[in-house]
């Protein structure tokens, strides 16, 4: 009887911890990135820096200008170019990476190909009171495009920091698969707020 | 004294007996034959599906260019390139590519890292992202005086997933492996030499 009833109590301190694994969040959950939402032209306020996303924009080719000589970026997907107002709050910080989730929540890097350009592009310092604008540009598959969100945070692993999350919304999709309002080739040899080089 | 010896066999006995079960559960589970298994010889002219990537070799050759995809050689040395088609098969960006192709080819010293390149504008080892293949060429340098290879011999590592890793609890992929051998000709360089930067 003795032997019956400890059997009986491992087996519920099994189906306990069991439980317990399947239920509770993992470490990578616990520390993970704390969202703050959003959607394009909201302030979206974090832990270090403000961001509002000004607009998106959808281009097949880039066009960037490598020490002194005109580059044309292609893409095998599409470019999205998100022009951005970054803030800092109380004090100066470095706004670095940044993602685009797509609605099957495909993960798309912030493109490393234009990191010869070093202004107006991540990293970006920001300092408390000046806004500053900024490109995010992503290399994305065309169907990745509707319905997606950008996330922004200040370093990679944004363990226990805030994240811009910002809903871009739906996106009509033209006959070719591409976003509509897709141009040709998005300019970015001009400064992004307009000001002389 | 007796009883003693009796125990102390006892314990020896059930100690063997449980070593002997659980090599022998280790046998029947498949252990010792991992170390044994020959990988396949992969044929170049089919898809190579890794756990992260989907391959496509597309081909390989010798050039004697200054630049190849905007890497620099000294004059007169020369390079193995080999081209090919990669797809990330994740749902996020990586570069996750460094160890994924091991020359085996007695001219090249496996030490040598080669440089890897997107041929679309010559940037060097980008992330690539997901479900957007891209034509990437891995580049070796060759020795001083080293002849001409007939064929490139590679061995094509796989990772596997693991949702968490024994350190941080973060999902990842780990373990790399061999999953076969890949043996592409060299042929001619290309006449259209191209990536001056």
């Amino acid at each position: 009887m003795r032997r019956l009833a400890n059997l009986v109590l491992l087996l519920v301190a099994v189906a306990l911890c069991y439980g317990l694994q399947m239920s509770k969040p993992h470490y990578a959950d616990l520390i993970g990135p704390i969202p703050v939402r959003g959607k394009v032209g909201d302030v979206v306020v974090g832990r270090s820096f403000e961001v509002r996303v000004e607009k998106v924009q959808f281009a097949r080719k880039l066009r960037a200008d490598r020490y002194g000589e005109t580059k044309v970026l292609t893409t095998g997907g599409v470019w999205a170019l998100v022009t951005v107002e970054f803030a800092a709050r109380d004090a100066s910080t470095v706004v670095s990476t940044a993602s685009w989730r797509g609605p099957t929540r495909l993960t798309y890097d912030h493109t490393e190909r234009l990191s010869f350009i070093n202004n107006g592009f991540l990293p970006v310092t920001v300092d408390p009171g000046l806004q500053k604008k900024a490109r995010l540009v992503f290399e994305v598959r065309p169907e990745e495009v509707g319905n997606a969100t950008v996330l922004i945070s200040s370093k990679l692993l944004a363990a226990l920091d805030s994240q811009a999350e910002i809903s871009i919304g739906p996106v009509a999709a033209s006959s070719d698969g591409m976003p509509a309002g897709t141009v040709d080739t998005l300019d970015l040899t001009q400064p992004v707020d307009g000001l002389p080089k | 004294m007796l009883e003693s010896a009796r125990s102390r066999l006892k314990a020896w006995a059930a100690a063997g007996i449980g070593t002997a079960a659980a090599i022998a559960v280790a046998g029947v589970l498949g252990a010792f034959e991992a170390r044994h298994a020959q990988v396949p010889v992969l044929a170049p002219a089919n898809p190579i599906e890794t756990g992260q990537w989907l391959l496509q070799p597309v081909k390989a050759y010798v050039s004697s260019e200054k630049y190849i995809y905007g890497t620099l050689r000294k004059p007169g040395a020369k390079a193995l390139v080999f081209e090919l088609d990669m797809t990330n098969r994740t749902a996020t960006s990586t570069k996750d590519y460094f160890e994924l192709l091991q020359a085996n080819q007695p001219t090249i010293d496996p030490a040598t890292k080669p440089y890897i390149v997107l041929t679309r504008d010559g940037t060097l080892s980008p992330e690539l992202h997901p479900g957007m293949t891209e034509r990437m060429a891995y580049i070796w340098d060759l020795p001083d005086g080293a002849a001409v290879p007939a064929s490139l011999d590679l061995n094509v590592m796989s990772k596997i997933y693991k949702q968490r890793d024994n350190l941080y609890g973060l999902p990842g992929w780990f373990n790399p492996s061999a999953i076969g051998t890949l043996d592409v000709p060299v042929g001619p360089a290309p006449d259209n030499a191209e990536g001056q930067p």
